[in-house]
């Protein structure tokens, strides 16, 4: 979507990559975790020093060592190891632990890490942005990575990482309870909640950012049910082992069980008749549906034939869209290679030379379109809007503006129907759906 | 906008292209674009009415248009004179005819305005209500960027 953007972006680059290099304007403190190489801002460091023996501090997070008394102050102690899911040799009792001690605004605290190495200069401008596959910090936590001297440093963003509630008050309003939030906090050493809870609050943070870097699934009240049986779901599965998500194939596992039935292929007897039943009253001889996120159209197929079935004297046309281009370019062409079609279609299909295929009728009531959901359309006032599985994969202010569309878009008797695991329990909408069907109506 | 008018497009902005430029012609990624977006210098834009509305824009820097009238006249053009604009007209008038009458063929019906042609510094399309899709074309006279958007009538 950028390439424009980029296109343009790419001249004065040239220009800036001259004086780029000579000016230092950023330094960082540089230090080893798990054999790779780190950077903070020397802004955000106060001082370096080694100490062991720190004091242990019951019910708290799993990460924080315990509290040291540093020169009459006394000061929380993190293990940046565990708090990233780093290996972390375990040193003998009172061994010495390299610690940098921290200053982000009014709060003093100290950070172990394996080995620290040196203060290095850099040019604020040759930080590149972190790339979302970063490896095993949350990219969220990532200010960016530089090269230097022919090392590669991960900038980390620490006050993203120990401050979260200043930077991300905006994003709270809609996004329910990070409650990571108050168990990364390390100013408050001495956490009274049960450490079970603490734990899980943690993990289900680390679990939500995964699933937004790795597979865009954005956790809002949409999805919130649905999330929080799966992670028991999961920590079952896992039995004790890690419960974070590594990499897609981990976040495509935790995501099963989430897409609604029939997801890529036409609806089954049971669920299309269920989808039939929840069905507005419509007057008026003319139907319009929008069916964002139609995927490769299957949906699109099946909703047309309940509705010609429910409404056999209406108008139909129904405006799918989806913005993957390569799977709306095949829908419009659909043929099907079975000997003969389910029942319930039977009566919408035709045989032709390649295959079973739907009537033109069917064909006529749907205009497939190469469209992204967050920008203008021209979608007529709709009776019914169908939208599985597509609102979790926006971020939540998109999430947020789509429904608002849909709010206005929907007739005042239409019905909206989202994924099977979503819910639109939010202002201005009420349940109008049965059992397997999650569907909503304006209120 | 809909599936079936994408081909038609892509289609016969690339045999135009190859035909009249003799070049290696490639095709960019297909994306949407709702917002404003800048206008490279030269800009051609093409009506369409009928069954749909829209409007086709052909987008590109002024050195590429020089060079591209260039080849198709067979001779070394250098001001953007009127030979030159009737020359990039003439061009975005054979892509456009050519995929509507692909989609004429499709059982769609369109008519063509006539084109008319932009040329300037800093200026920017804006149309709100329409979501464009933008054919990324790289010829050897330069980059030419199509932009389609096209909707139903309610």
């Amino acid at each position: 979507m950028n390439e424009a953007v980029n296109a343009v972006a790419e001249q004065p680059k040239v220009e800036e990559k001259k004086d780029r290099g000579e000016k230092i304007d950023f330094k960082m403190v540089t230090f080893v975790l798990a054999g790779k190489e780190y950077g903070i801002d020397i802004m955000n460091v106060k001082e370096i020093a080694h100490a062991g023996r720190f004091t242990y501090v019951p019910n708290a997070a799993p990460f924080v060592r315990g509290v040291y008394n540093l020169r009459g102050e006394i000061i929380s102690i993190i293990d940046l190891r565990t708090m990233f899911h780093l290996p972390a040799e375990r040193k003998d009792e009172g061994t010495l632990e390299n610690l940098l001690i921290l200053q982000i605004h009014e709060q003093v605290f100290g950070i172990i890490v394996d080995q620290i190495d040196k203060v290095v200069g850099i040019n604020r401008s040759s930080i590149q942005p972190p790339h979302p596959i970063f490896g095993d910090i949350n990219v969220k936590y990532i200010r960016g990575i530089v090269e230097n001297l022919s090392k590669l440093y991960i900038i980390l963003d620490v006050e993203k990482i120990f401050m979260p509630k200043a930077k991300e008050e905006k994003e709270d309003a809609y996004h329910h309870a990070v409650p990571a939030r108050a168990a990364a906090n390390p100013s408050v050493p001495t956490h009274v909640a049960p450490p079970d809870a603490a734990d899980d609050d943690l993990e289900l943070g680390f679990i939500r950012e995964a699933l937004a870097a790795l597979r865009n699934f954005a956790t809002s009240a949409i999805n919130e049910t649905w999330f929080r049986r799966r992670f028991d779901e999961w920590k079952e599965m896992r039995s004790g082992r890690d419960l974070q998500l590594k990499e897609g194939g981990e976040a495509d596992l935790y995501l099963e069980g989430f897409y609604s039935p029939y997801t890529g292929e036409l609806w089954g007897q049971e669920y299309i008749e269920a989808f039939e039943a929840i069905l507005p009253a419509i007057e008026g001889a003319s139907i319009n549906v929008w069916n964002p996120g139609c995927g490769k159209g299957f949906e699109t197929w099946s909703v047309a034939c309940a509705l010609k079935r429910k409404y056999p004297n209406g108008r139909i046309k129904i405006w799918a869209n989806d913005s993957d281009l390569l799977n709306i370019s095949m829908a419009p062409n659909m043929v099907f290679s079975f000997d003969a079609p389910p029942e319930y279609y039977a009566e919408f299909m035709v045989q032709g030379r390649n295959g079973w295929s739907f009537r033109q009728d069917i064909r006529d009531a749907i205009f497939f379109e190469f469209h992204d959901v967050l920008n203008t359309n021209s979608v007529p006032p709709s009776d019914l809007i169908v939208c599985r599985d597509m609102l979790s994969f926006l971020n939540p202010l998109d999430q947020k503006r789509v429904v608002l569309d849909f709010a206005e878009k929907l007739k005042k008797n239409g019905v909206a129907v989202v994924g099977a695991n979503e819910r639109l329990d939010l202002e201005g909408w009420v349940p109008a759906g049965t059992g397997i069907i999650s569907a909503y109506a304006k209120a | 906008m809909r599936v079936e008018y994408i081909n038609p497009f892509v289609e016969s902005a690339f045999n135009v292209l190859k035909e009249v430029l003799q070049g290696d012609i490639k095709r960019g990624e297909l994306y949407l674009k709702s917002t404003s977006m800048p206008v490279m210098g030269v800009a051609a834009l093409v009506g369409l009415a009928g069954d749909v509305e829209g409007r086709v824009l052909f987008d590109m820097e002024k050195a590429s248009a020089l060079k591209i009238a260039s080849a198709m006249n067979g001779e070394q053009l250098t001001a953007m004179d009127e030979l030159v604009k009737a020359t990039i007209t003439e061009l975005a008038n054979m892509i456009t005819a050519q995929a509507v009458t692909k989609l004429h063929e499709l059982g769609f019906r369109f008519d063509l305005t006539p084109p008319a042609i932009f040329t300037g510094d800093n200026m920017e399309v804006s149309d709100q209500d329409v979501e464009a899709l933008i054919v990324p074309m790289e010829t050897p006279q330069g980059k030419i960027e199509i932009n389609v958007a096209i909707r139903e009538r309610g």
